[in-house]
Parts: structure tokens; C-alpha cells; sequence
């Protein structure tokens, strides 16, 4: 049987969106274009190395070493542990600690960074000047202006940027959109995004002065926590869904439970709100896992769940009559007769159980998929519409709300990082004297 | 061990109190769908109630009957 994190299958992936044909699809994802010439690419190769083969960029491997297309050729890491296991998955791949090395191979096509977030930026901007095509792991960039520099050196450069935004390829969540956009639960008011773990979320090191190194995600000079890890992929839902951005933040976080010298908030929220006062709430704790992660995206008609997979209708169809008149029996024989009813009923959730957006459970994750859209544009050497502003856009909001939680501020998006996307103008730039004669 | 006989006289019976059970049951659901508002399609889409409630009002009847036979036979036992 053949592997699907292999090849990507046109037809396949259509038909586990439930579409019938490929235009509407690339109308409201145009990004799904990486794929339309993945027939004729079929005999192409690209040489990519990966920077930073940790978890992720091993996750990552996983993948990229099943695609026929892909010869990963450099593992480049300051953490040699890290190297040696991630050769299993490229045995024939040349070593490094700089990755100015591998910029100065002239064979590498692209380069995937999976490194800790502090040290995107730069990796990023020196790979597009050398030339090579890049995918690299959200947050894109450390601050507002470090996203905004890698964003501008892509399109100065002219080269492929991808960011590691993986459900902008999961069917689950394409589905969901199309159906949100055609108007199927109504006017979205609100989404009620939240990520719970429960647990340090801490890797075992194994000497203590590799501790920073190995935790990079706990301290502030290599990470913004909770928001750079996790919220950067949910924040993208909910604009993806509203289909504009916000234009402020506000929020608080704090350390509250794992008080273990980390640096970075274990318990964060926050509220994005929107021109007309639409908001999207973010939430997020690690010492509590029991409601794990969801993007709530509700409408007047309706609510979507795409981690769950599932939709539901604010009004389901009634049990059918001969049920209700057994039941209506059943309450006269059997239930107690009150003598002063409660004037008040509490609102409690709705048990209803909806529908699975794809009509069955949810599986995998979009990451496959994206992966094999990057190798496909390193082939053609076509930037997918809107992919590289959907990555920008989702780093830009993650960092407007840790600055929200920092400053316990209410935060604006800065005009001069807004670009012509969306709901978004660009600034016009001042003519300088010399431009206007 | 001895062999039950059922007449055809007592199948003719039990199959008659069964189809009456289950008319019953069909008009009740008709009844229930124009009390609640139902949809007309419900009178096949729920077929498979009406045959559990049948089953159910079947053996109701079956108990009833077997206290009443059983009562007249204590009856006649102590005459």
C-alpha cells in the first residue's frame, strides 16, 4: 500500500475536502495552487537542508523523507544529540553547527528552520540573500520588526517563504472555512480559541548548563512562551475565518503554577478585538488539560469546532413526535410534582453532537500537506498566493499580544507593519525629493 | 419431557392481538404527529419505534391476560 505522507494526490486531496471541483477551492485557499503541477514535477529533486533537527524539525523529516522529491542533503545544530538523531532519517546528509555553511553550498535549493525563535531572522534573511528558498517554523520572527524584515527580504528576494502554519493545508480546516465563508452558521461574532496542557513542558536535559539551550521555549530571550508556540497557530484560524484582522489587543499573563525559573507566562488571555467589536479571545494554561485545545467559531446559526472536527446548529431538529408523546408520558407517570419551580434555569452547554466537518473523525494535521506545497513551489518556483501573508500576519498578531501582556496595555496594529492584505492597507511611503523629480 | 401444543386456533389469536397491538401503535403515531407538529414522513422513518412499542403493548396484553386467566382459575380452583 502506498504511503500517503508520500506523494500528494490531487484527486485525493479534492475528494477529502468533499468538493467537487478544484475552483471554488482555489478561489477561497489559493494557496492549494502549490499543488497543480504536481503531475508534471514528478521526476524533479530538490536538495533541502534542515536547520535545527530538534522535535519539530525531526517531525518535519519525518515527512520530508517519505517525499520522493526531497533529498535532504545538511543537518545543521549546535546540539550534536540533536544531529545523530536525526540522521536516521538522512543517513547521506553532510553535518554542520553553522548554517552558514550550508549557505554557502551552491547545490542547496531550500533550507527548513526549525531552530529556536530568537534566531529565525537571521538564519531566514541570510538564506534568501544566499539564494535559497525557506521554510521556517512560526513565530517567522522574534519581535513586530523581525517579522516584518523576513516578510519585505521574501519579497525583495523574490524567493519562496513558507511559515509553519500547518492547517492553512488540513482538509479539516479548508472545509470548515468554505463552509463558514458560504454563510452556513451565520455572522461570526466571536471565536474562543484556547490551548491547555498540563505539564512543564520542559525537555530533559541532561547537564544544567544546557538548560537554555535545551528549554529555549521558557526563557525570554529566545521565546515568547505560550504565544510564539502555540497561539500563533489558533490566531490564524480565527482571522482566517473572519477573514480580516484586528485592530487591537488586550490581555494579562502570569507565572501562577510552575513557578520553576522560567521566565515565560504559564497561564495567558487575551482579547482581539475587531473594527465593529467582533472579538476573538485566546486562552491558554498549563495546569489543566481538561478542555485541551479548540478554536470556537461562533455564529448566530451556529458553531464550528475544527480541532474537535465537528459542526453544530443552534436549532436541531426535534425528536421525532411519537418519541416526545412517549416522553411526554414517561414525565407525567414518573417525574415529582414541584411545588415552587426555580425562576431560573442555569444556561448550561447544549448537548447536541453535531456533525464531523470531513462526516468522520479528524486525522492528521495539515503538516504533510504543507510540506509537500513547499517542496512543490521550491520546484516550480511559484509563491502560492497569500501563504507567505498568512504566516506574517499570524507571527505579527502573536507578537502585538505578548507586547498586550507585557505592557498590560491595550495594543493597536502598528500602520507602518500593515501590509495590502485583507481588511489592511500598506502605508503609502513619504516621496523623497529625488523620487518625485 | 413433554411437547407444548399450540392450536391454530391459540397462533390465529396471538397473531390477531399482535397485528392489533401494532395498529394501536400506528395510530398512536399518527395521533402524535399531528398533537406535535411532526413531519408526515415519520410514519415510515419510525417504523422501527412502532415495532418495539408493538412488542412492548404485546406484552403487556400477555401479562393482563395471564393475570386474568390465572385469577379465574383461582376461582374455579376454590369453588
Amino acid at each position: 500500500m502506498e504511503d500517503k505522507s508520500k506523494t500528494i494526490d490531487r484527486r485525493e486531496f479534492l475528494k477529502d475536502l468533499g468538493m467537487i471541483g478544484a475552483a471554488s477551492l482555489f478561489a477561497a485557499t489559493p494557496w492549494l495552487s502549490a499543488f497543480s503541477e504536481v503531475e508534471h514535477t514528478q521526476k524533479e529533486k530538490i536538495k533541502l537542508a534542515i536547520i535545527g533537527p530538534g522535535s519539530r524539525g525531526k517531525f518535519h523529516m519525518m515527512f520530508l523523507s517519505k517525499n520522493p522529491k526531497v533529498e535532504i542533503t545538511w543537518l545543521c545544530d549546535i546540539y550534536q544529540p540533536s544531529i545523530d538523531s536525526a540522521l536516521q532519517y538522512a543517513p547521506n546528509a553532510k553535518t554542520c553547527s553553522d548554517y552558514r555553511k550550508v549557505l554557502e553550498d551552491k547545490t542547496v535549493d531550500a533550507i527548513l528552520i526549525a531552530t529556536p525563535l530568537d534566531t529565525h531572522c537571521e538564519i531566514a534573511c541570510a538564506a534568501m540573500d544566499a539564494g535559497k528558498d525557506v521554510f521556517c517554523e512560526k513565530s517567522i520572527g522574534y519581535n513586530m520588526e523581525e517579522c516584518y524584515k523576513i516578510y519585505m527580504k521574501h519579497k525583495e528576494t523574490g524567493k519562496i517563504f513558507f511559515s509553519g502554519q500547518q492547517r492553512l493545508f488540513d482538509p479539516r480546516y479548508i472545509k470548515t472555512m468554505e463552509m463558514i465563508h458560504s454563510g452556513l452558521i451565520g455572522k461570526i461574532n466571536a471565536v474562543h480559541a484556547f490551548w491547555n496542557r498540563n505539564g512543564d513542558w520542559r525537555r530533559p536535559c541532561p547537564d544544567p548548563s544546557l538548560e537554555r539551550q535545551i528549554n529555549w521555549r521558557l526563557y525570554k530571550e529566545h521565546s515568547k512562551g505560550l504565544m510564539t508556540e502555540l497561539a500563533c497557530h489558533q490566531l490564524q484560524v480565527g482571522t482566517w475565518a473572519l477573514q480580516r484582522f484586528p485592530e487591537k489587543v488586550m490581555g494579562h499573563g502570569a507565572i501562577t503554577y510552575w513557578k520553576d525559573g522560567r521566565e515565560v507566562y504559564d497561564n495567558i488571555n487575551l482579547i482581539y478585538v475587531f473594527e465593529d467589536g467582533v472579538k476573538m479571545t485566546y486562552g491558554s494554561v498549563i495546569s489543566n488539560k481538561f478542555y485541551g485545545l479548540e478554536e470556537q467559531i461562533l455564529g448566530d446559526l451556529g458553531t464550528f469546532e475544527p480541532e474537535k472536527g465537528k459542526y453544530y446548529f443552534e436549532t436541531v431538529d426535534p425528536a421525532p413526535a411519537f418519541l416526545q408523546m412517549i416522553n411526554e408520558w414517561e414525565n407525567k407517570a414518573f417525574s415529582t410534582i414541584p411545588f415552587a419551580g426555580t425562576s431560573w434555569a442555569p444556561e448550561t452547554a447544549n448537548v447536541n453532537k453535531g456533525e464531523y466537518i470531513l462526516g468522520e473523525r479528524p486525522k492528521g494535521d495539515g503538516t504533510s500537506e504543507l510540506l509537500a506545497a513547499f517542496v512543490e513551489a521550491v520546484i516550480t518556483q511559484k509563491q502560492p498566493p497569500r501563504i507567505a501573508e498568512e504566516g506574517y500576519y499570524a507571527s505579527m498578531l502573536t507578537m502585538l499580544g505578548h507586547e498586550a501582556l507585557v505592557q498590560e496595555k491595550t495594543m493597536y496594529f502598528p500602520e507602518e507593519y500593515k501590509l495590502d492584505y485583507l481588511n489592511h492597507k500598506a502605508p503609502k511611503k513619504e516621496e523623497t525629493p529625488e523620487e518625485t523629480v | 419431557m413433554k411437547d407444548f401444543i399450540v392450536t391454530a386456533r391459540r397462533q390465529k389469536t396471538e397473531i390477531c392481538s399482535l397485528i392489533v397491538c401494532f395498529i394501536i401503535a400506528f395510530l398512536l403515531n399518527v395521533y402524535a404527529i399531528i398533537a406535535y407538529d411532526g413531519k408526515w414522513t415519520e410514519l415510515y422513518s419510525t417504523i422501527f419505534y412502532l415495532l418495539i412499542f408493538t412488542v412492548a403493548l404485546y406484552v403487556a396484553w400477555t401479562v393482563i391476560r395471564l393475570i386474568i386467566f390465572g385469577i379465574i382459575a383461582l376461582y374455579k380452583h376454590f369453588k
